[in-house]
């Protein structure tokens, strides 16, 4: 190690550091609005010809998994077996999407997910579908297991989706049948690799069994976020109980977003879509 | 080698991290352990910058990763802010040839930018934010340093630095 006296930060330095610093604590506390205007400016424009890249490069995954599938199931031998495995894997997803986005009796869009490597890109992710495509803000995500988000906000090429992992995310919830409704909301982790739901506000007549599907409820109506009938999760247990009154359930989520590559934005009017999801009940 | 010989060359480097971030995220695999190369491409700069250009730098750096994932706008480029600035200001008092600390740089960098973003935010609950940083983090600042070792590595001579065993 060596002493280099003549790097250390000078008074230009540290007033750099300052500005940047003021700046970083404005842009902070600047209203929502703002931010997001900023956001977007800036992902619109400086980072466009990155995202384009990150798009290609998904479209050439998804690509080569395919194509080396097809190879494989030509000749085996040619394909060990981990990457077997992991291209059928990649083309099973693909294939449920594809099924899904056949099965869905409303306009919908599909889209590669642009995971980033943010701490915070488990909350909120890009997709590479905006406004050109048809992607509005408030728009439901979801994937071939259940939902996933909802659009926050949208660039001409690309839009930014609340991941239901958000603190602010919220969602009417109800049973298949309709008999019982709360509000799932996200409830921390049991593990690095298991995030949570609950679903609050059931009340406490009404007692859910473990395993039961829970599905969006589609309360609000046409002018309402979610479509009724998306799949959210299932009950795994009682989490509290507001003795009389009501209880809260632990939700296994349907979807966990990390392992999520390509989504469906719904983009037409809310119908029920039980029926669309109805080929996965157990 | 010409002084702008060598700014043309470092640019190169940051500017093909930077291409290579967007451009191999598809197959690194789980995002939360996949090596960060943008912030990579920050710490490698403030090896050869002044504390002040560092931050401006991460700044900028910020900036953009916030625009990519607007949960806590403001908290990346804060964050990225203060790793750049600490990174060539520890760079200069501290100046170290050996890979096994440039290794630590890297990892040390990674880890602290994550808990500056998700204190900074404020938006993630404790359980959650227990597994990012003493879970994922760790391992996410694990391959940050070891692409970073090999970054340096390959182009040692092209950024001017030199390594000892």
């Amino acid at each position: 190690m060596s002493f280099k006296p003549d790097r250390f930060s000078t008074r230009r330095d540290t007033l750099a550091f300052i500005i940047c610093l003021l700046l970083s604590v404005s842009a902070r506390v600047a209203p929502p609005p703002v931010q997001d205007s900023l956001a977007r400016a800036i992902s619109s424009t400086v980072l466009a010809p990155f995202l384009w890249v990150q798009e290609q490069a998904e479209l050439i995954r998804a690509s080569r998994g395919r194509y080396a599938l097809v190879v494989e199931s030509r000749d085996a031998a040619l394909v060990t077996a981990f990457t077997a495995r992991a291209l059928e894997e990649e083309n099973e997803r693909l294939r449920e999407l594809l099924a899904l986005s056949a099965r869905l009796p409303m306009e919908h869009v599909s889209a590669e997910v642009l995971h980033q490597a943010a701490p915070t890109t488990g909350l909120m992710v890009v997709l590479a579908a905006g406004r050109q495509d048809g992607v509005v803000p408030r728009a439901p995500v979801i994937a071939p297991g259940g939902l996933m988000g909802v659009v926050q906000s949208v660039t001409a090429r690309s839009s930014v989706a609340l991941i239901w992992t958000h603190p602010d995310f919220r969602v009417s919830a109800m049973t298949l049948d309709g008999s019982v409704f709360g509000i799932v909301a996200p409830r921390g982790a049991e593990g690095p690799n298991t995030p949570l739901l609950e679903l609050s506000g059931v009340p406490y007549q009404d007692r859910l069994q473990p395993g039961t599907q829970i599905y969006t409820s589609g309360l609000g109506g046409p002018s309402g976020v979610y479509p009724r009938g998306i799949p959210i999760g299932e009950i795994l247990a009682v989490a509290e109980e507001l003795e009389g009154w009501s209880r809260t359930y632990v939700v296994r989520p349907a979807v966990h977003p990390a392992a999520v590559s390509h989504v469906v934005v719904l983009t037409g009017p809310g119908v029920d879509l039980r029926a669309a999801f109805s080929r996965q009940e157990p | 080698m010409s002084s702008r010989g060598d700014g043309l060359r470092l640019v190169a480097v940051l500017l093909l991290l930077a291409v290579l971030q967007f451009a191999l995220r598809p197959f690194l695999g789980d995002f939360r352990s996949a090596p960060d190369l943008l912030l990579l491409a920050l710490l490698v700069f403030a090896i050869r910058a002044r504390p002040g250009e560092a931050a401006v730098a991460g700044f900028t750096v910020g900036l953009m990763v916030d625009s990519l994932t607007p949960v806590a706008f403001g908290a990346g480029a804060l964050a990225h802010t203060c790793v750049g600035y600490l990174a060539a200001w520890g760079k200069a008092v501290f100046f170290a040839e050996n890979l096994l600390v440039n290794a630590g740089f890297f990892f040390v960098g990674t880890w602290l930018r994550d808990l500056l973003v998700l204190v900074a935010g404020r938006h993630m609950d404790q359980t959650t934010m227990m597994w990012q940083l003493f879970f994922w983090s760790p391992i996410k600042a694990l391959t940050t340093a070891l692409v970073g070792v090999v970054v340096l590595v390959v182009f040692r001579r092209w950024l001017r630095i030199r390594i000892t065993e």
